[in-house]
């Protein structure tokens, strides 16, 4: 075949992935204790539709191992198979084989290990199904199949081939004929046009539906009629008066492969005449018994549905290409305000009024673009379920895992890079924060641990939290880990919150027994540094004995930011809102930069000296009291223009070595603004002053 | 890539801009070149190195300026009434970047065959060798051909700007 597969072929494992999610999903609500006969339909549709596309694409690893899962979960769903934990553990590490087997598609072949893993796996589906695949479906006679390609199928991606591939996995191919009178004259043929037909005789054991999926892609372009094992002539009659050659042609080749007696022909042929075409096929399959009304009904209420669920399918874009647009709605916005201010100063009342129209719709055009970016947090919150269960059997802990706000939105960005920060936190719960079923219940709590993630908006922001109701920290312990540590030299007067900060602290783990899940120490730290890089904060919140609460703030969007715009000089900058605590005059201050705030200490940075501007100090300054993690500084300034939201651009490799510098802004006056970075301004500040600032003054 | 051949000659050959740098003309390939804008609105960026100006707003795009005369060690130069912004497109390691550079005046655009540029002096240019392409002799005086990849080099300007950082926190 000379069609590109590669990208049939990542649409192939995107969606194999979406299945095998679901699949996790429903495994692990089973093992959950839900007894939905709906969970194992809904595993079972996931390892069926995944072996259906992957015969498509003659993926025969996957194809077999599917079928092998596929075949226990059918005695699974026909109740022949009770469910319970191991065997939810053994499908869970199937489907970990089907993802690994689906993923290697990708590169090339399936590696060997990758490969004997599956017939280990195999080996024990066979030990639960109690020896061979079991055969309750006797049939010695073998299905007809009529196959009338559309002419589409090439062009559509399809190939007839791999559909008698995938056939041939299913079950006996006994014989197949290939039927060329749909072809034109050479002149007239158009080589990218299908004109074949297939007449094909399977022995198998998989029934109606099994067959049925191998045409699930061509159905709409092609024409396909299965006639069971057993038929009646009528059934045999149907056929040969639906297909386009001619019925005697039709009835040798039935004869030939040996399908129908000669006798068997002629009876379906006198019936033939009679029976009329135009019934809807699933009134036919009622009329002859080949299927009860509930199920055609079934059937077609499945279509319906599977045509909404296109209707609402999903556009892949290039990250690139949304980024772009998000960028250009950002300048229009900003060029919209230069036009409304010039606007505001002219005496046209229909031009402002036009003016204010249409920067209203640049304002949605820029909520619905970032709009774009957003993706709801769920997809990344499930992923935990996994997790927790994998962890906590293999420290035999008893942890459920509650989720909720799975639907809230977040930056696209900061859902893919919170992923690695929250499954360090989820795991530090479940490995140090957790007691055993036995120290539970000595505490007198319910053995069973509980979990609690969420995510909800608040104050324009999205808060992500992460509960548990294990044994909350302990501010002496941890105390002494640090003063073990080096990193500080008591705890004396320090607040819990400061304590419990230390654990952000590269190099400090309290785990006394250090396990290979978590408590290497490494970690924490990186979880803070990962959050603070997407301009969110990490709080905790102790309950002593009874759990503690990781809260993580992460702004709606990294494309905006709230600010506080302030000038020194001719130079404006953006000092980002959520830092800002208050802002005051600087009133008279002695030689050192320190004022009183309200009875606090409250030092102070001169951006002035900072920023090494040469214009002449206005004679009233101001300050801005910011804060971040605990700390409080004062940023002087010489005027507050107040606040105003702007879109972040990047400000170049040329400045990266300024760390104190988060981005820069395009102002509405057209100049550029640059957005501070206040944890490194005042983390900078202090230690100058602590290294050095004595001899620079000594010196001056 | 800047150069092209000229089928009537045979000879290699390549459009440069010619712009006045106190008093001197210099030279750069036309090719990078994207636009010549009137010098302003420059947003000085603190902490780095004299010769970046600043930063202006390019039809929404942030672009940093080079003051060149401060770059080859020179007093920055003086804004005057033909003072322009010459921005050139870089192509780094890393994407695409533009660069404006400050110059006292834009000349003319000149064809320069490639046998034409005389290798820059050992010494006595006053500007780093490895920033000169070569020199050619136009009419009655030499216009030093630049060699934009050095003279704009991102790398040493992160370097460089790393270390007034490193001084400043000292």
């Amino acid at each position: 075949m000379t069609l590109d597969l590669t990208a049939a072929l990542q649409t192939y494992t995107v969606e194999s992935q979406e299945l095998l999610e679901e699949m996790e999903r429903a495994l692990l609500a089973l093992e959950a204790g839900r007894e939905d006969p709906d969970l194992i339909d809904a595993i079972f549709r996931s390892a069926h539709t995944i072996k259906g596309s992957s015969g498509m694409f003659g993926l025969d690893a996957v194809v077999a191992f599917a079928h092998e899962v596929e075949t226990l979960l059918e005695a699974v769903r026909s109740g022949q198979q009770p469910i319970d934990a191991t065997l939810v553990t053994l499908l869970l590490r199937c489907h970990d084989h089907i993802a690994a087997l689906v993923h290697s598609t990708l590169d090339e072949d399936a590696p060997a290990d990758l490969l004997a893993q599956g017939d280990a796996l195999t080996a024990q589906l066979h030990a639960w199904l109690g020896g061979a695949p079991g055969d309750n479906r006797t049939s010695d006679d073998a299905w007809h199949i009529s196959l009338r390609c559309g002419q589409e199928l090439f062009r559509d991606g399809m190939d007839p081939l791999s559909i008698l591939r995938y056939l041939g996995t299913l079950g006996e191919l006994i014989s197949v004929t290939t039927l060329d009178d749909a072809l034109p004259h050479a002149e007239r043929m158009d080589p990218t046009s299908c004109y074949l037909g297939f007449e094909i005789d399977l022995k198998t054991e998989a029934d109606k539906q099994e067959i049925d999926s191998a045409f699930e892609f061509i159905r709409e372009s092609s024409q396909v009629h299965l006639i069971p094992p057993g038929s009646k002539p009528a059934q045999w009659a149907e056929l040969i008066q639906a297909l386009p050659e001619g019925h005697d042609k039709l009835g040798e080749i039935l004869v030939s492969t040996g399908v129908l007696t000669r006798h068997e022909l002629a009876a379906a042929m006198g019936i033939q005449v009679i029976d009329s075409p135009a019934k809807p096929l699933g009134d036919i399959l009622v009329e002859q018994g080949l299927a009860p009304r509930e199920a055609v009904n079934a059937a077609l209420g499945r279509q319906m549905h599977a045509g909404r669920t296109a209707g609402e399918r999903y556009v892949r874009v290039e990250a690139d290409k949304l980024d772009r647009l998000v960028d250009l709605v950002g300048e229009l916005v900003i060029s919209s305000t230069v036009t409304t201010l010039r606007a505001s100063h002219s005496n046209d009342r229909a031009l402002q009024e036009a003016v204010a129209t249409s920067s209203r719709f640049i304002e949605e055009v820029r909520d619905a673009a970032l709009g774009l970016r957003m993706v709801p947090i769920g997809g990344t919150f499930s992923r935990f379920q996994r997790v927790v269960h994998d962890l906590s059997q293999e420290l035999g802990k008893h942890i459920e895992l509650v989720i909720s706000g799975g639907e809230t939105e977040l930056d696209k960005t900061v859902v893919d890079r919170i992923g690695d920060p929250l499954t360090h936190l989820v795991r530090n719960a479940i490995d140090h924060a957790i007691e055993s079923p036995e120290e539970r219940q000595a505490a007198g709590k319910n053995p069973l641990g509980r979990l609690q993630l969420n995510a909800h908006h608040e104050n324009g922001s999205i808060l992500i939290e992460l509960s548990d109701d294990g044994r909350g920290l302990d501010r002496q312990r941890i105390a002494n880990k640090a003063i073990e540590r080096g990193l500080i030299d008591s705890a004396d007067g320090l607040s819990d919150q400061d304590v419990f900060q230390l654990i952000f602290a590269p190099g400090f783990s309290t785990a006394e027994q250090v396990s290979n899940l978590s408590g290497r120490g490494v970690g924490m730290d990186v979880v803070k540094r990962t959050i603070e890089d997407l301009r969110g904060t990490v709080e905790l919140e102790n309950r002593p004995g009874q759990g503690a609460t990781v809260r993580l703030r992460m702004p709606l969007t990294l494309a905006i930011i709230d600010g506080f715009l302030v000038s020194v000089g001719d130079a404006r900058y953006v000092v980002p809102l959520d830092t800002v605590e208050e802002c005051m005059e600087l009133g008279e201050v002695g030689r050192r930069d320190y004022l009183d705030l309200r009875g606090e200490v409250l030092p102070f940075l001169r951006l002035r000296d900072l920023l090494r501007d040469t214009t002449e100090t206005p004679a009233r300054q101001s300050v801005v009291v910011v804060s971040y993690a605990g700390k409080k500084a004062g940023l002087v300034v010489d005027r507050l223009l107040g606040e105003l939201q702007t879109v972040i651009k990047p400000l170049g490799e040329v400045f990266s070595a300024l760390k104190w510098i988060s981005g820069c802004t395009v102002l509405d006056v057209g100049q550029v603004g640059l957005i501070l970075d206040v944890p490194v301004l005042v983390d900078q500040a202090e230690r100058r002053e602590a290294t050095s600032g004595h001899l620079t003054a000594a010196l001056r | 890539m800047t150069r092209e051949t000229s089928t009537e000659s045979g000879q290699e050959k390549a459009q440069y801009l010619i712009f006045n740098l106190r008093g001197e003309p210099f030279a750069i390939p036309l090719l990078g070149v994207k636009e010549i804008i009137e010098y302003g609105s420059v947003t000085p960026i603190p902490g780095m190195p004299e010769f970046i100006r600043g930063v202006i707003n390019l039809r929404g795009r942030v672009v940093p300026v080079i003051d060149l005369a401060a770059r080859f060690g020179e007093p920055p130069t003086v804004i005057g009434e033909r003072t322009c912004v010459v921005i050139v497109e870089l192509h780094e390691e890393t994407g695409v970047q533009d660069m404006g550079i400050v110059v006292d005046g834009v000349n003319a655009v000149s064809d320069i065959p490639a046998s034409d540029l005389e290798p820059p002096p050992k010494f006595g240019a006053k500007i780093r060798v490895d920033f000169i392409q070569g020199m050619w002799k136009s009419q009655d005086r030499f216009v030093i051909v630049l060699d934009q990849a050095r003279v704009l080099s991102v790398q040493e300007i992160n370097q460089l700007a790393a270390l007034v950082e490193d001084t400043q926190m000292a």
